[in-house]
């Protein structure tokens, strides 16, 4: 009987803590917000919630447009396109994106990558984080590598074992290249040419047709 | 099966035997591991000392005196304690020294989680500064080669997403306030002011930021979008304004 009690008390306790801890971080989240903005917010943001993806980037999309003075309508059609890209996104980096991927990830479709690229981006990069991976994607096509062109290198250095270490040196390399006036795809080729051979599984591959199949020894 | 009976009493006898040299198990404990251990003997199923719904239930002294109170768990005590009927509540062990088991665990799970809760929604103060990029750097050339990990979870993915402390610097020597803007800090301008050098006049600040690519700028007295001049640029497609990008990775 006691016992019952004090399962019962303990539930309650486990609800109540659950209840404070999510008003807590929704609160947490929405401050800043003016009333109109994160009433105008509400819906997409439960909407988001009911599909377990992160709500902090729709709140600091909303953050964003508020301190650069953006009519709230205007704030309200930009979240809710970026709720509509980090559910692509999601679908795209199943089935356990990090919040850092699923950011970088809705940034690149903004930016034209196609779900195809980052599933194969997902596929390739394995247990590692794809937050830098695709933040540099998104970069080289900001910097003018067309769409195809960066997203089949970037997925080709994935495979081959490339580290976020070796996508920063491309990109800055890349940047410097196109300060100096290179075109960004001529300039990715170069560097291609000087981070590939480095790369664990390139040398591996050196000479056989199928990386993976055995090599009888002589 | 006689046999068996009389090494189940020779094993009775010397459990008996080893509770009594312990000195400080409280008596009613002692006799109800014995009445059962008795009753179970016998085919007698449950014994009838104490209801049904005290079966986990433990008793504690709560002070050394109580304790001394009972000096040894001997004869006397067990057999007090045996006969049917006897109360539980009675002597110097009253019910507020009572805890049953579920009971236990259930606080400690409790306060665990509760524990978790506060600690995740209570923002922990920032880690101290490792290093930081010199005044003026480029931001995408010198991120990562002067910071440091802080590992922050066991896994892989965790370990890679840990944040790097990046300087943010901008020269303004008329400005009264500069904060820094961004992604990482969900555009919260109060989250992150950059300090004034009194010599130089140049504002800086140190930030936690998450590998990936990232969009800022500098407000400048609390209302002019100033973009960070050594760093490259980005519009943004959403609401049309240009920003300051950064691809925050160790190097």
């Amino acid at each position: 009987m006691r016992a019952d009690r004090l399962v019962r008390c303990v539930r309650w306790t486990w609800a109540v803590a659950v209840l404070v801890a999510a008003r807590s971080a929704s609160a947490q989240a929405s401050q800043g917000l003016d009333s109109a903005t994160a009433a105008a917010i509400a819906p997409i943001v439960e909407q988001a919630r009911a599909e377990k993806l992160p709500v902090t980037p729709l709140y600091a999309k909303a953050r964003e447009g508020q301190v650069q003075r953006v009519p709230v309508a205007k704030i309200e059609a930009a979240v809710r396109t970026l709720a509509d890209r980090m559910r692509e996104a999601n679908e795209a980096l199943a089935p356990d994106a990090s919040e850092q991927e699923l950011n970088a990830a809705a940034d690149a479709i903004k930016s034209g990558v196609p779900a195809q690229t980052l599933r194969a981006m997902r596929k390739a990069g394995g247990d590692g984080s794809l937050a830098v991976p695709i933040g540099v994607l998104t970069q080289l096509i900001a910097r003018g590598v067309p769409v195809e062109r960066a997203s089949m290198e970037v997925v080709a250095l994935l495979q081959k074992g490339a580290v976020a270490r070796n996508f920063i040196a491309l990109e800055e390399s890349v940047r410097q290249d196109v300060l100096a006036g290179r075109r960004p795809d001529e300039s990715l080729d170069l560097r291609l040419k000087g981070i590939i051979p480095n790369l664990p599984q390139s040398s591996a591959a050196d000479g056989l047709t199928n990386a993976s199949a055995p090599r009888r020894p002589r | 099966m006689r046999d068996i009976n009389e090494d189940g009493d020779e094993m009775i006898r010397r459990i008996v035997d080893e509770l009594k040299t312990l000195p400080a198990v409280p008596a009613d404990a002692t006799a109800r591991v014995l009445a059962r251990v008795d009753a179970a003997r016998r085919g007698e199923g449950a014994s009838d000392y104490g209801s049904a719904d005290d079966d986990d239930v433990i008793f504690f002294p709560a002070t050394t005196e109580e304790m001394r109170a009972f000096p040894s768990a001997g004869s006397e005590a067990v057999r007090a304690r045996t006969s049917p009927g006897a109360s539980r509540g009675t002597g110097r062990f009253s019910r507020r020294f009572i805890i049953s088991l579920p009971a236990a665990i259930g606080y400690a799970l409790a306060a665990t989680l509760a524990g978790f809760l506060i600690r995740g929604a209570v923002p922990r103060r920032p880690s101290e500064p490792t290093v930081a990029r010199l005044p003026n750097a480029p931001v995408a050339e010198s991120l990562g080669a002067r910071t440091k990990v802080v590992p922050a979870a066991a896994s892989t993915r965790a370990l890679q997403e840990a944040p790097l402390k990046v300087q943010f610097v901008l020269d303004a020597p008329r400005a009264k306030s500069v904060t820094v803007v961004g992604d990482f800090n969900a555009w919260d301008g109060s989250k992150t002011r950059l300090e004034r050098d009194s010599t130089t006049g140049v504002w800086s600040a140190l930030v936690d930021v998450r590998p990936g690519r990232h969009v800022y700028a500098f407000l400048v007295d609390g209302k002019t979008w100033t973009l960070d001049p050594n760093a490259p640029r980005t519009k943004d497609l959403d609401y049309g304004t240009e920003q300051s990008v950064m691809i925050v990775g160790m190097q």
